[in-house]
């Protein structure tokens, strides 16, 4: 899908703040606030703009760290898996993945005890054969606003 | 690590955010069954102690040039993890670099427009002194992103 600069200048003003008014982005862009409506429109019924939500720093609500779950599940079995997971409350994103996982899985922990919990709640779902993780520390989020929490 | 205390009512508005970031004040004060300005400054009182980060929307990244989100593991002669973390913080089209407990040193995640770059980006990191091992994986399919669903609860630290 071709997206000109007037579409990527308004996806970039969104993502720095969901809840800017459109007619501030016409008036910093210098356009009508009909043609921005008329893109945000275009870029939502295309699919470009899956949705919108706040990023919200967890550390301040007891999560610690985030923990990266590497998946190995039976073949053919992975969507099934992938379903389950993405329900877990503290997972933020999951994925099908090619390479040494099938699956990868991003959640938040408040502690070890919770990353014990997790890691057990994968391994007991059915065809799940192995769980590998990786504690993140001293996360550096480069662009903080693209990384959803 | 400071813990802030947030009530069932900042829990409702977030939640409720969560799902449409762009959702007016006003509204969430119909739903809520509370004022317009005391949603406006719990909304700021959230953003000042730093809970609420910011609002942004979801874009599909296949749908824009850019198509593969690869995940990226790098194991580290010790003790030169931070040093190396330094260096992929460089290379264009890194997400998220983090130091990382497991089997990996460092763990970083790319969105990067293609097989190529893919391999070039790899081959950069494998070219860093220090660098042991670099492990990737390419997310396919629609990554499934849970914002909307993940589930916090009201704390009073």
């Amino acid at each position: 899908m071709k997206l000109d600069h007037i579409d990527l200048t308004i996806l970039e003003m969104l993502k720095k703040d969901a809840r800017i008014s459109l007619r501030e982005i016409a008036r910093e862009m210098k356009i009508s606030a009909d043609t921005v409506s008329n893109r945000v429109e275009k870029l939502t019924q295309q699919g470009i703009i899956l949705s919108s939500t706040v990023i919200l720093d967890t550390s301040k609500i007891g999560y610690a760290f985030i923990t990266r779950f590497g998946i190995n599940v039976k073949p053919a079995y992975a969507a099934q898996v992938l379903e389950k997971i993405i329900k877990i409350p503290s997972v933020i994103i999951a994925s099908k993945v090619v390479g040494s996982n099938d699956l990868v899985a991003l959640s938040v922990v408040k502690n070890f005890h919770h990353l014990c919990s997790l890691r057990d709640t994968i391994l007991e779902m059915p065809y799940v054969e192995n769980v590998d993780l990786g504690m993140w520390i001293n996360t550096m989020e480069i662009c903080p606003h693209y990384f959803l929490i | 690590m400071s813990e802030i205390n947030i009530d069932a009512l900042d829990v409702k508005i977030l939640r409720l955010l969560q799902g449409d970031a762009r959702k007016p004040f006003q509204e969430i004060a119909q739903q809520t069954g509370v004022s317009t300005d005391t949603i406006k400054n719990r909304f700021h009182q959230m953003t000042k102690t730093g809970l609420l980060r910011g609002t942004t929307i979801v874009v599909d990244p296949k749908k824009i040039d850019q198509n593969h989100v690869v995940s990226i593991g790098v194991q580290v002669t010790n003790p030169y993890a931070e040093q190396v973390l330094n260096l992929i913080k460089k290379i264009p089209g890194m997400y998220v670099v983090t130091r990382s407990v497991g089997r990996y040193d460092i763990e970083a995640i790319a969105i990067l427009k293609d097989i190529e770059q893919i391999s070039t980006v790899k081959n950069t990191i494998a070219d860093f002194q220090q660098v042991q091992n670099v492990d990737i994986e390419i997310w396919v399919d629609k990554p499934l992103l849970c914002p909307k669903n993940f589930e916090f609860e009201e704390n009073h630290a």
